[in-house]
């Protein structure tokens, strides 16, 4: 990072010595020219971060098979009719189950996949309340513990059956997942079950199967994702102790808990809506917590039995406001003139596309980034990154009202035959999926962006903070120098010291800050999300003016410490350059938005003072910037100004309660990104504003 | 003279100051380390491989004491590593507990203690020290009584850092044995360094620390030679030259007294005394180890067991280190040809040549000893960067013109947090692999290089200064 500061000091000792000047090497004299220059690299630097960023969906690649193994579509189907007028036979059963009230729908299902030569069992599993777990990140799904206290008046059921295979030794699974509301499920979660109970009724006859297959048909009364990470964690940290729950209810449910070994992959299916075509449409959501995804491999044979053998449409979530966007169309037919002229130029250069793709394919990458960037899963497939299964969600929205007897067939067989060639893929699995990425972003359900590739746009936004560090460091040293004489001489080299202390207590209130919401929940009474912010935010006031007059800590004291801002802003970007980096391996999506913001932001930080003063047209005008850019970088402006974007029109008094329930939804997903913020972007932006009424 | 009086007045209210400052600091880190204690349910600490290694980790010393009271050796099934001594000192307090989880509290205690009276340790050896490097600039001439103020109290810095050392609280916390380790090193340094009378050096203690932390991490024993050099050259001080040339220029009577002394011919003595205390000390361990372990194989299998199996580098789950990964990829027939190769660089490339090279700075030596040794560890953690990086903090008067402090400084930052989330990268999520960890702990291994390079050219600089300013003064 500093490491061109040290060729430049590197130089300034040689010379001072008197000693002769040996030519540095070349890889020196490179260092010491970006520093010397750094005002123009930087610029240069940040705005060939963003071109890249707005190149990347030009720079995704087809997906293609990685694994050989899988073989996808290379086998016939074995689905026949038979077992789709099972699936519908179990649909119509339930309808008349649930219009004769005649108990729990659970039995029902329970009995079918014992038809089914499956080996049943249901798990009772209670919905958890919200918690402050933001350091869990760190740590893995182990140390999940159970609540303490049951109550019978909520839980859930969910029904597992496993068909053992005849080719297994029982060490590996396949998980599919049925989200299904059992008290109030509509006709389209219905079909789900349907197509999975179809699929079923094949598997429970084949031969070639050897991965034992689990289904999970999960109580998503409490949302999709509760019921299975119950499941996991049961099936995966067994607890030795009875839990209470078990003497809840007529359901017998004790002790008989079955596990198939390791899961080597998971499918959860949904049936949603009705797609606004007239063909099925499969959508597929793949992100976990933390920006994690599945294999690539998983998602491509999916997406490539969905196209080429069963004819659904596929999509990946898009932003749906940027498809109209005006510049974004420019910018898209700006590439696709580029890629023309290149392609005069040299037939080998083909990176134009059409700029109608450009937008598909942007929406497509921001929406992915903000997902990712959230931190929070898209669906229940989340729950099984935590446990290192590849899984991915499929939501398919038919194209037929579902009281359709005709279309329900084919629609059952269609589906089922999907899942049948996706899991005989993974059944041929020798080993779990590493062959292909599981860090990119994905622009279309076939094209994806490698991390070599969007690492550059991160790594070109981040390049100029070290240099411009590195050059504010030998200018501040050099002023410090000039301006006290005696004291300097004595530390020559640790001058940084005074602005590191208070660059750290910043850090160090950022963390409290981070931390206050925890102390807030334990507030007794209820009390409603503006009046929780409302307490957080003066808390984290008070302590930010507790922290100023303390003598020492303050950025504000620094005249009577002899540092300087030069210093003070030096230190200030090397903190943010390793907050970001850390957080690039973190979480791409979440570092890649966070320098966009704070990158330019650290860099145009400069006392107003002397701008004022100067009352030149280019100082003032950076001394306005400078103001803008922070007003935008502090979170809760941030957070009004995205939610104006993305069309939720601005919010005016009850801005502060929707805040604090975006982050409440940001620690309770045990997202890193509520990290990032209260620990890089807090204390970086404060220290901007120091920066800014520095009095120097 | 009157002058000085009133300086040395003031200067004695200054440290009456200074060491209330001390206290209260010290008293914050002690208060600092039970909250920690006492909330440690959230972030688990004593698992991470950068805490605790198998040499250090407490878990596997409650689990060879267990071992040991079902009548079995402790070293069967290759959990514990460590001393059969601290098995018996901090065994019983692992067992002590409450509904069956064992009680790390009364251990954690033991720690904060030991990291106290570290601290108090290198406090005193800082103060000789500083008291030895005022000394000599004064019989250089170089120092002016207007100018002592610039001189840092290194004593109550270093023993400051060691304590609010994130290194240190966490293997503090992270119920490594870690801090006892320390505590050992800091003992012999103390001995050798402060005395009791006059000329007499606290002999035995020296041994005696050097002994007890050979025994628990082998690794110290490379201390034998600036213990010796202490004790027969004495204390830190610029090269033996310069002195000579300042008794050339003046020959005043007072001057001459004090420059005699500094002519002090190698203490034979002394050093014999610290033979012989050695060879005391570590035929009593050596007695009482094999009388702990009579019925389980005796010493041979305690040496087996322990330096054995950190010459050997048996165990290779990740660590900090840079060995595990290699030896991990290593082919088998060349296994032994690296290890050889390995452990023998250490003490063919850094030990001789530095001990020639500054002799005259035998802490310094201790310093950068006990830095090399915790870059090429096999089982290197957190803890040992903390107890050189408070080392080094005894010289900050000479190394004031370290180069490339903040670089550095920002380097250990970013690498130390990037650890657990490679950590976490490779074996929670998957998505990473072992390369990740790797390529973290080379990059902290290269940081950790430069700062004992710099920290040495710094200090070959300032021996140059001295020079440079003793020849200016001699023309004048």
């Amino acid at each position: 990072m500093a490491a061109d500061n040290r060729y430049e000091e590197e130089e300034e000792v040689r010379t001072d010595d008197g000693s002769p000047i040996t030519k540095p090497r070349p890889i020196v004299r490179l260092g010491i020219f970006l520093v010397a220059h750094s005002p123009v690299f930087s610029v240069v630097f940040s705005a060939a971060g963003v071109l890249a960023l707005l190149l990347l969906p030009l720079l995704a690649k087809n997906t293609y098979i990685s694994e050989n193994a899988l073989m996808p579509g290379s086998a016939r189907s074995m689905l026949s009719n038979r077992d789709a007028s099972d699936g519908s036979k179990l649909v119509k059963d339930i309808k008349n189950f649930r219009l004769n009230h005649e108990g729990q729908v659970q039995r029902l299902i329970g009995k079918y996949m014992s038809e089914m030569v499956a080996e049943v069992y249901y798990q009772k599993f209670q919905p958890e309340g919200n918690q402050f777990h933001p350091l869990h990140f760190f740590s893995g799904p182990a140390s999940y513990t159970l609540l303490g206290n049951v109550s019978c008046a909520s839980y859930g059921v969910n029904v597992v059956g496993i068909i053992r295979a005849p080719r297994g030794d029982g060490k590996e699974s396949i998980v599919l997942v049925t989200p299904y509301d059992f008290i109030n499920g509509g006709d389209y979660e219905d079909l789900s079950l349907g197509i999975v109970s179809s699929l079923f009724s094949l598997l429970s006859r084949v031969t070639w199967l050897s991965k034992d297959i689990i289904w999970l048909v999960a109580d998503s009364r409490y949302g999709d994702y509760r019921p299975v990470a119950a499941w996991l964690a049961e099936y995966h940290t067994p607890s030795f102790k009875v839990s209470d729950l078990l003497k809840c209810d007529e359901l017998n449910t004790a002790d008989n808990f079955r596990r198939a070994g390791t899961v080597a992959a998971a499918l959860i299916l949904k049936v949603d809506g009705r797609s606004e075509r007239f063909e099925d449409i499969l959508s597929i959501y793949a992100d976990a917590s933390n920006g994690q995804m599945p294999n690539l491999d998983l998602i491509n044979v999916v997406n490539y039995l969905a196209v080429h053998r069963q004819g659904f449409h596929v999509k990946v979530e898009k932003v749906v406001s940027l498809l109209s966007s005006s510049w974004l169309k420019i910018v898209g037919e700006i590439f696709e003139a580029v890629g023309k002229v290149a392609n005069t130029l040299n037939p080998d250069w083909k990176f134009g596309i059409p700029a109608a793709e450009y937008i598909e394919g942007s929406a497509t990458l921001a929406s992915s980034l903000y997902s990712q960037a959230l931190g929070i899963p898209t669906g229940p497939h989340g729950a099984f990154r935590d446990y290192q299964v590849d899984a991915i969600t499929l939501k398919i929205s038919p194209g037929f009202p579902p009281d359709s007897k005709a279309r329900q067939h084919d629609f059952f067989l269609r589906g089922s035959q999907l899942l049948e060639g996706t899991i005989r893929s993974v059944n041929n699995l020798l080993e779990k999926f590493h062959q292909s990425f599981f860090l990119y972003v994905l622009t279309s359900p076939s094209k994806f962006i490698s991390v070599g590739v969007y690492m550059i746009a991160f790594a070109l936004l981040v390049a100029s903070l070290p240099m411009v560090a590195a050059s504010l460091y030998v200018d501040g040293c050099k002023a410090l120098t000039k301006s006290t004489h005696n004291s300097a001489e004595n530390f020559k080299s640790w001058k940084w010291l005074d602005a590191a202390k208070q660059v750290f207590a910043l850090h160090l209130l950022g963390f409290i800050v981070t931390l206050l919401p925890y102390f807030i929940c334990q507030v007794p009474g209820q009390h409603s999300p503006r009046n929780r912010s409302i307490m957080w935010g003066t808390t984290s006031s008070l302590l930010l003016v507790t922290f100023v007059t303390i003598p020492g800590c303050s950025p504000f004291s620094s005249r009577l410490h002899g540092t300087n801002w030069a210093i003070l802003k030096s230190v200030t970007i090397s903190a943010a350059f390793i907050g970001l980096c850390l957080m690039s391996i973190i979480n791409f999506a979440t570092a890649e938005i966070g320098a966009l913001l704070l990158v330019p932001t650290c860099l145009l930080a400069q006392p107003i003072k002397p701008a004022l003063r100067s009352r030149r047209v280019k100082s003032l005008l950076g001394a306005f910037c400078s103001m803008v850019l922070v007003t935008i970088g502090f979170p809760v402006i941030f957070f009004a100004i995205t939610k104006g974007l993305v069309g939720e029109g601005l919010v005016g008094l009850s801005l502060g309660g929707e805040f604090w329930t975006w982050l409440e939804s940001l620690w309770a997903w045990k997202s890193a990104t509520y990290l990032y913020i209260g620990m890089v972007h807090l204390p970086c932006w404060l220290l901007c504003v120091c920066i800014l009424f520095h009095p120097s | 003279m009157k002058e000085k009086k009133k300086d040395d007045g003031e200067m004695a209210e200054e440290l009456e100051k200074n060491s209330y400052r001390f206290w209260i600091w010290s008293i914050a880190s002690m208060i600092f380390r039970f909250c920690i204690i006492l909330f440690p349910e959230n972030i688990n600490l004593s698992s991470r491989p950068e805490l605790s290694t198998p040499l250090t980790s407490l878990c596997r010393l409650a689990e060879g004491y267990w071992l040991k009271q079902a009548s079995m050796s402790p070293y069967s099934g290759s959990m514990y590593h460590g001393s059969p001594l601290l098995l018996s000192l901090l065994g019983p307090l692992t067992v002590h507990g409450i509904e069956g989880q064992w009680n790390h509290h009364l251990c954690s205690l033991v720690f904060v203690v030991s990291d106290i009276l570290s601290a108090v340790l290198l406090r005193a050896t800082g103060q000789q020290l500083e008291k030895a490097y005022r000394l000599n600039l004064r019989r250089l001439g170089l120092l002016k009584a207007s100018r002592d103020r610039g001189i840092l109290p290194c004593g109550d810095i270093a023993a400051l850092v060691y304590l609010w050392n994130p290194f240190t609280i966490l293997s503090c916390v992270g119920l490594s044995t870690s801090p006892i380790e320390n505590l050992a090193v800091i003992v012999s340094l103390y001995g050798a360094v402060t005395r009791k009378q006059l000329f007499e050096r606290r002999v035995p203690l020296a041994a005696f620390g050097l002994i007890m932390a050979t025994h628990l991490s082998l690794y110290p024993a490379t201390l034998v030679i600036p213990l010796i050099f202490l004790l027969g050259y004495g204390l830190d001080a610029p090269p033996r030259k310069l002195f000579l040339q300042t008794r050339d220029r003046e020959g005043e009577p007072g001057q001459d007294k004090l420059t005699r002394t500094t002519q002090l011919p190698f203490l034979w003595k002394t050093v014999l005394h610290f033979v012989f205390w050695v060879l005391v000390w570590s035929i009593y361990v050596l007695v009482l180890c094999s009388l702990s372990l009579k019925q389980y194989g005796g010493l041979e299998e305690m040496f087996k067991r322990t330096y054995g199996f950190i010459l050997n580098i048996e165990d290779l789950s990740p660590n900090i280190g840079v060995f595990w990964y290699f030896f991990a990829e290593a082919f088998d027939f060349s296994r032994n040809y690296f290890l050889i190769v390995f452990q023998i660089y250490m003490f063919l490339s850094i030990l001789l040549p530095l001990a020639r090279r500054l002799k005259h700075r035998p802490c310094f030596i201790a310093f950068v000893y006990l830095a090399f040794s915790s870059i090429l560890k096999s089982y290197p953690s957190v803890g040992d960067a903390a107890l050189y990086l408070s080392l080094w903090a005894l010289f900050v008067n000479e190394l004031t013109d370290m180069k490339h402090s903040f670089f550095i400084f920002c380097g250990y930052i970013g690498f130390s947090l990037l650890s657990p989330v490679m950590h976490n990268l490779w074996i929670w999520r998957g998505t990473g692999n072992a390369n990740f960890y790797y390529a973290n702990a080379m990059g902290y291994a290269c940081f950790q290089f430069m700062f004992v390079e710099e920290s040495v050219s710094a200090m070959l600089n300032h021996d140059q200064a001295l020079k440079k300013a003793t020849a200016e003064m001699t023309k004048n």
